[in-house]
């Protein structure tokens, strides 16, 4: 595929200059008492695939952490799949610091409605299905038109990985990944943890020095971090659903998970929920965990992801469309709603890893078009705030 | 005079409400719809995967503290399959203990549709309403901090009345202190939130909530609270015992609140 092909994308043009391939409300609780309301009324509105909502445990305390949950948060709150925002709170001070950051991010609807204001939960729950309704002819009169392949903001993740993940659908969807960012796309790969043991292999990749440096310094923090917790990681990774599924040591997960990034050379480190600024591929630092990893992306503007997984997952993000790829067909098979497209024929010896990858591509460009997956389907939203309690990053 | 319900071997509680216990984030969402569907109790949360550390046994122990707690009257665990904690050993745990416990695994269950279909049979067959039973001794927990005057009249008035009191208020958080009031199986709460918090409940113990009234927050909210301030600790027990009767605390009824697992190390 060259790089003059017409793209067959559409998405929603956001002022910024971002493209999101979803329009939602999206209501989003700063609270963990609002966090019923906000589904209250995300399901009692009629045009309930329009809106979307989130829950989480944050309950307003600021300790070290505060920098990360405020990036989550405001960059959550502006993601380009989002057409307007209302943030629903207590009414304190820390909550409009959030919502003046995620002003400042980006030029969009952006409601606050607190408690403290409305008097209570009655009538909060009120204002915000009102404030739903206002805005809800201005959101879904933004039309889709075609969109350039920069728009793309691809996630790459991976999750119940087994002795698959490393020749199946990794390097599969690492073929996807090559071909969006020699189109002018944008690429992130992420899980430190994943890639631990295979770092010197990505900082080759580097386009500059400093990058691949960046990439070893990333690596080297993050296990420094944990053993500032007196653990060994090696001892508690992979997993036990991991080894379960074949594989024997952290280093070949890594090895295989990175595999998701294919062969395109690295344009930067970005820390947990930081935008890139420009097209490329990038590392993203950030925890294995499913759900901290997709809320982390979809805090730093990706606008669609690929989740590989070799056991099956359901979950899927509030905001970002997240197709499912299998590993292994068997599993492809067993667990049907999980999966949006199975990469074991390559293992079956049915498909080359090239034909995969461009099915690959080509369901990423569907979902992008509006193609439903199956995550969304099932009504998955789930999220997590990323916690270091007080580690050294 | 409380009546509760005889919850078995978990003692009597003052409600007799069935768990759905996801065992890690990925079947959180999966809980949600079984327990809409049975009319269970269930909580979100983000743990039981990628948890090292002291975590591992914590959040474990914390998920069989609910599972335990007597207001509980069985337990339905559902997990994915490939997480830390694995829910079988949990389920294993917990069901030393309570024989009414169950559990469903996603990735042997033919998917969502399959896992819904059994969960909720499942869900159906373990519950059983447990009989009504006299509470002689009711566990009541304060969570936050009332003025010290008046929990020294309450406290005395409590123990005159042959129950007991456990007190929370290591964060000013009120969802964060219900974690130990869990784990000391308090019946009921009375809380009394910080002056910059809402008033916030749980889905597994009733919370009656007091207003602080230098709060400009709380004077806005004052209908979402049971009490004001100024309640005296009659007016307080009488509150609770109503409440442990049977009827729903303000909290219970608008389903403010969420159960929130305490964390100590990040995620890997």
């Amino acid at each position: 595929m060259s790089i003059s092909t017409p793209s067959l994308l559409t998405g929603f043009l956001r002022k910024n200059g971002k493209w999101g391939f979803r329009n939602y409300i999206l209501i989003l609780p700063l609270h963990n008492a609002l966090n019923q309301l906000a589904e209250e009324v995300r399901v009692s509105h009629p045009a309930q695939t329009v809106i979307t909502s989130v829950a989480h445990d944050w309950s307003g305390e600021i300790d070290s952490d505060w920098d990360r949950i405020h990036r989550v948060f405001s960059g959550f709150a502006v993601n380009p799949n989002v057409g307007a925002t209302i943030v629903i709170g207590v009414g304190s001070a820390v909550e409009e610091e959030i919502v003046q950051a995620a002003r400042a991010k980006r030029e969009m609807p952006i409601a606050y409605l607190t408690l403290k204001d409305s008097g209570g939960f009655d009538n909060l729950r009120k204002l915000v299905a009102e404030s739903v309704s206002e805005v809800f002819p201005l959101v879904t009169s933004i039309k889709r038109e075609s969109a350039p392949w920069s728009a793309i903001v691809l996630g790459l993740e991976c999750g119940g990985s087994d002795a698959y993940s490393g020749i199946t659908a990794n390097p599969a969807l690492g073929v996807a990944s090559d071909k969006f960012v020699e189109l002018g796309g944008t690429s992130i790969l992420a899980e430190t943890m994943e890639i631990l043991g295979a770092e010197h292999l990505l900082a080759a990749r580097a386009k500059t020095p400093e990058v691949g440096q960046a990439i070893i310094d990333v690596v080297a923090r993050y296990e420094r971090s944990i053993t500032y917790e007196g653990i060994d990681i090696r001892g508690a990774q992979p997993s036990r659903g991991n080894i379960e599924g074949g594989l024997t040591t952290l280093e070949e997960k890594s090895l295989g998970a990175a595999k998701k990034a294919g062969n395109a050379p690295f344009t930067g480190v970005l820390d947990y929920a930081y935008v890139p600024t420009e097209p490329g591929l990038y590392f993203m630092d950030t925890p294995g965990h499913d759900i901290e990893q997709l809320t982390g992306f979809a805090a730093a503007d990706v606008n669609i992801t690929v989740f590989t997984t070799g056991r099956g997952t359901p979950t899927g993000s509030a905001v970002i469309p997240t197709i499912k790829a299998a590993t292994n067909t068997e599993m492809a098979i067993a667990l049907p709603d999980l999966i949006d497209l199975n990469a074991g024929t390559i293992a079956d010896g049915t498909e080359t890893l090239a034909e995969v990858g461009e099915r690959i591509f080509a369901e990423i460009v569907d979902v992008a078009n509006g193609k439903l997956t199956a995550a969304e389907r099932g009504g998955h939203r789930e999220f997590n705030l990323s916690r270091l309690y007080g580690s050294t990053q | 005079m409380i009546t509760g319900y005889a919850n078995n071997s978990r003692g009597v509680g003052i409600r007799s409400l069935q768990l759905i216990l996801p065992s890690v984030v990925c079947s959180t969402h999966l809980s949600k719809k079984v327990a809409e569907e049975v009319g269970a109790i269930t909580f979100s949360h983000q743990h039981g995967c990628g948890i090292i550390g002291p975590d591992v046994a914590g959040v474990n122990e914390f998920f069989v503290a609910l599972a335990g707690h007597p207001n509980v009257q069985s337990t339905l665990v559902l997990g994915l399959g490939c997480e830390t904690i694995q829910g079988n050993e949990l389920t294993d745990s917990i069901a030393v203990k309570f024989p009414q416990t169950r559990y469903v695994v996603i990735q042997e269950s033919a998917g969502m549709a399959g896992a819904l279909e059994l969960s909720v049979a499942a869900a159906r067959q373990l519950h059983v309403k447990s009989p009504q039973a006299p509470l002689d001794h009711l566990v009541i927990g304060v969570e936050g901090n009332p003025e010290a005057r008046f929990l020294d009249g309450f406290g005395d008035l409590v123990t005159k009345a042959g129950h007991s009191l456990v007190i929370a208020n290591d964060f000013k958080e009120p969802s964060r202190n219900f974690a130990k009031l869990v784990r000391e199986k308090a019946h009921v709460i009375a809380s009394f939130p910080d002056g910059n918090q809402p008033p916030t409940g749980l889905p597994l113990i009733p919370v009656v909530t007091i207003a602080n009234a230098q709060s400009l927050l709380h004077q806005a909210l004052i209908d979402d609270f049971d009490c004001v301030s100024g309640t005296s600790p009659e007016q307080l027990l009488e509150k609770l015992f109503v409440v442990a009767n049977g009827e729903a605390s303000k909290a219970e009824r608008n389903k403010i609140g969420n159960i929130v697992v305490p964390r100590m190390v990040r995620s890997v």
